[in-house]
């Protein structure tokens, strides 16, 4: 079954592994650039990371972001990428992209879509006229973005879906559009290929799934379908699951991960890629990620607060003037918080490098291999009281031998 | 013209350290001078502020703004600090400030060699139905129409120290004033303006004191005289410069107010108004429709002088003022926004994705274009003192207005979200630019970030290759 080895558009180095936990540093060589993983991806849906340059997101050490294939497909359209030369070219980025592939979108914003073994049938958003989005359109479109990491096609169901018959189809599919995938693919040696293992929360359909898609040797390999809303528990456990079964050699994403707790939990997993939207939309309501918690910076309690936004923070918006940064302090985000799009700006950036440096400093424990007491750490400034530390996150880190309740 | 060194600068007469006139053609043509204040970035005349929105150029994060803009001042307007007195001190007034820092600058991390100008209202303000006081004058907070008593102008100025404010002016906005209605704000400005110089003056103060600008509300010079009098006689050593609200009334002026800097405050909608301002004698402009243009995205292309024409194009039609980056044309335009120009959206970005930005209503287009709109502003002023410094300004002038097309081109699509402190909206006037998502709650925001965009119709996804039609719905 496994066809000839895919021609590979990257390398992976292993640098460490914890001793205790399945927490992995390592490097990954993309064809712009190496990436230091663990690492969080911000999302760049529409080629632009809300208003921030991509001078200034290289600024917050960013080497990999994401583009969404649905929203580039639309706007500005296969035929503007494909004159221009690519989504690198189009937003002047010149580090890695990862693109998703559509998929997603398709099945979760429109209603009416409806998966055939074809494609994603959907209503047109214009008309209501009947469309098909395939496996074979959704690579093309991703060779036109030249993304030096692009995504299968997959059959995605919500894993709350009670329906295990649909659930097991979806699976299989996902597999066989992984093959049309790779057959589709044009630019193998230019762009890496990652299959999404599906599955739902059923461990033993992930279990499937992933020895099916790990015979397909693609250059990664992506955990999807989680992150719809399913109790942290079960995904902890697929994460868990399927990080034991996958190759050790391979980078493993888990796909629309983005709260500070779960990727923090999720590298102890032995996951190593993650994005979410979550810093930067949260940015645009005002709020503020630190490592005591999320601040709402429109609470009239920051009005007259004129600490930076977090204390240490090496943010060129937190940094204090004396160390070559700004100095802003919360009370003029509160004052532009909402009202100024600057703001949000300035929030986008803190969030960002919040999560990029949250990853760096947990590859530096993994090296240094301490991750359990960085993982207590981070447990223990967020829930100074320990008796109010997520559940899910104790049980999740007690199986990979990491005891948050104990001294 | 010699150049004065910082050391002689710091010798002259105290009326001369802020301002040198280095030419002036007469005494009411164009002028190039020298606003110079100590460890302040030198202002070379004409030029122009940059018109903050809350303390920020609108769009441009304060590491932008320091290191894509060329900007040496900015005019900041106080109502823009003003949250909910008098329940509430302005969270502003509680900033920290070192002996001689600007507790404005750095509450707004403006950097300390940027001239920071004060004054009470945005540039241009929201006109509410509230008339000025004897005591105080309307204005147009975040929160809504409020009345600011000139005492608490004056101490906020003292607080925040900038390093010019201006004197409150009784300024009637929406309604041309009666004469008795103009006697009133003779009286009124002069009785506020030296109650501002009274208490600046106190020995307390003088450390760090703000330099003064005087108002000249827009009535005529001859309904004002009382007090244009009493400014260009008992006042005038204790005011470094005139904000004028009225483009007219320069010519009119007294003798002794001509050697002052001349901050304009009249409407601005034009770089053939703004030419016309510089062509009788003012110094200084806050230039709005920079900002306005940005937002339309419309991307300023103009130069001073205009280019050469050749024989064979003197008698094709004007050249537009900008590019509407909205126009379709330069869906995939690789080139430069402005062909030479070296402002980092021209070195870094081009057209295609500009309109992408524009199309998609995505914040990184404001952000982009304001970068380069100032740019071309900078370019534009520092042409300008060279073409009156050479002598060939009125002919420039000239040629600029005959090249181009008057106005800006017009907008074609919709400009960021716009909030209740930048506009006024008539009783059942539909949202202005509404957002792109309007979901309500958190759950529907999170459809929204990645939301379909609406209205794309079916031969667009075909041919962009995204999906293809079928035949019917299986």
């Amino acid at each position: 079954m496994a066809p000839n080895p895919m021609p590979s558009a990257l390398t992976f180095e292993l640098i460490a592994k914890c001793s205790v936990t399945k927490a992995r540093a390592s490097l990954l060589t993309l064809p712009h650039g190496p990436v230091q993983l663990p690492v969080f991806m911000p999302v760049g849906t529409q080629a632009t990371l809300k208003g921030v340059t991509p001078e200034q997101l290289e600024g917050t050490g960013c080497r990999l972001c994401l583009n969404n294939t649905y929203h580039l497909g639309l706007k500005p359209g296969q035929a503007v990428l494909d004159a221009v030369g690519g989504a690198h070219k189009f937003q002047s980025w010149p580090h890695n992209i990862l693109t998703d592939s559509g998929g997603f979108q398709m099945v979760s914003l429109l209603e009416l879509a409806k998966v055939t073994e074809e494609g994603v049938r959907f209503l047109s958003p214009h008309d209501g006229s009947p469309m098909l989005l395939t496996p074979e359109h959704s690579i093309s479109l991703q060779n036109s973005i030249g993304s030096d990491i692009m995504m299968q096609l997959d059959d995605v169901i919500a894993t709350t879906s009670p329906d295990l018959a649909r659930m097991e189809e979806a699976m299989h599919r996902s597999v066989r559009w992984l093959d049309r995938c790779i057959a589709a693919h044009k630019y193998p040696e230019r762009q890496s290929l990652f299959c999404i293992i599906q599955g739902g929360l059923n461990l033993e359909l992930r279990r499937e799934c992933c020895r099916e898609m790990v015979a397909r040797d693609t250059p990664g390999i992506a955990i999807g379908g989680l992150s719809g809303g399913e109790e942290k528990d079960s995904y902890c456990r697929v994460v868990d699951t399927c990080t034991g079964l996958l190759p050790e050699m391979k980078p493993r994403y888990v796909m629309g991960v983005g709260y500070p707790e779960d990727l923090v939990v999720s590298v102890a997993l032995g996951a190593d890629m993650f994005d979410c939207v979550w810093p930067t939309r949260t940015a645009r309501w005002g709020n503020a990620a630190t490592s005591s918690g999320t601040l709402n910076l429109k609470h009239g309690n920051y009005a007259n607060d004129f600490s930076p936004i977090e204390e240490g923070c090496t943010c060129i918006s937190c940094r204090p003037k004396s160390a070559g940064g700004l100095g802003i302090s919360r009370a003029y985000i509160y004052h532009l918080a909402g009202k100024e799009t600057a703001g949000a700006h300035l929030l986008s950036i803190h969030n960002v490098h919040y999560l990029l440096a949250l990853m760096r400093s947990a590859r530096e424990a993994i090296i240094a291999d301490r991750y359990p007491q960085f993982v207590k750490g981070f447990f223990g400034k967020l829930y100074p009281d320990r008796t109010m530390t997520p559940s899910w996150a104790v049980t999740a880190l007690r199986r990979v031998g990491v005891d948050l309740l104990a001294d | 013209m010699a150049e004065l060194t910082p050391e002689q600068l710091e010798t002259l007469p105290d009326e001369m350290r802020i301002f040198t006139i280095q030419k002036a053609i007469e005494s009411s043509g164009p002028r190039l001078g020298r606003l110079s204040l100590a460890g302040r970035k030198v202002l070379e005349t004409p030029n122009y502020l940059g018109n903050a929105s809350r303390g920020v150029i609108p769009h441009l994060s304060p590491d932008n703004f320091r290191r894509h803009t060329n900007v040496s001042g900015v005019y900041l307007s106080l109502e823009d600090f003003i949250e909910k007195i008098p329940r509430d001190v302005p969270p502003i007034y509680n900033q920290d400030a070192a002996p001689n820092e600007s507790a404005l600058k750095r509450f707004i991390c403006l950097p300390e060699d940027n001239i920071a100008v004060l004054g009470a209202r945005r540039y241009t303000p929201v006109v509410g139905s509230a008339h000025n006081t004897d005591t105080s004058i309307s204005i147009c907070a975040s929160v809504g129409f409020r009345s600011l008593p000139v005492q608490d102008y004056i101490t906020a100025t003292l607080k925040l120290c900038p390093d010019i404010a201006i004197c409150l002016a009784d300024v009637v906005y929406d309604h041309n004033p009666s004469r008795r209605r103009m006697e009133k704000v003779s009286d009124r400005t002069f009785s506020w303006v030296t109650k501002m110089i009274e208490q600046l003056n106190r020995p307390e103060v003088q450390e760090s004191r703000p330099t003064l600008f005087a108002p000249i509300p827009p009535v005529p010079i001859g309904r004002q005289w009382a007090y244009i009098d009493k400014l260009s006689e008992e006042l005038k050593d204790e005011i470094s410069g005139l904000a004028i609200y009225d483009a007219e009334a320069i010519g009119n002026l007294p003798e002794p107010l001509t050697l002052l800097p001349r901050l304009s405050m009249s409407p601005l909608t034009s770089p053939n108004q703004l030419l016309q301002q510089i062509a009788s004698g003012y110094d200084v402009f806050i230039v709005p429709f920079i900002n306005l243009a940005s937002d339309a995205g419309i991307a300023l292309t103009f130069q001073f002088p205009p280019p050469a024409t050749t024989s064979v194009d003197t008698r094709s039609s004007p050249v537009e003022l900008g590019l509407n980056l909205w126009d379709k044309v330069y869906e995939a335009d690789v080139s430069a926004v402005m062909e030479g120009c070296s402002c980092h959206c021209c070195t870094s970005h081009h057209r295609a994705f500009l309109q992408h930005l524009l199309n998609a209503r995505e914040m990184l287009a404001w952000v982009l274009l304001q970068m380069h709109n100032h740019h071309v502003m900078d370019n534009f002023f520092a042409r300008v003192r060279k073409s009156i410094a050479d002598g060939t300004f009125e002919e420039d002038r000239l040629a600029f207005e005959r090249y181009y097309v008057p106005d800006l081109p017009e907008q074609t699509g919709l400009g960021p979200r716009i909030r209740g402190y930048q506009f006024k909206s008539g009783e059942g006037d539909p949202k202005a630019n509404p957002a792109p998502f309007t979901m309500l709650d958190a759950q529907r925001e999170g459809l929204a970030e990645s939301a379909t965009p609406g209205d794309v119709p079916d031969s667009e996804l075909i041919e962009h290759g995204f999906a293809e039609k079928t035949d019917k719905a299986s």
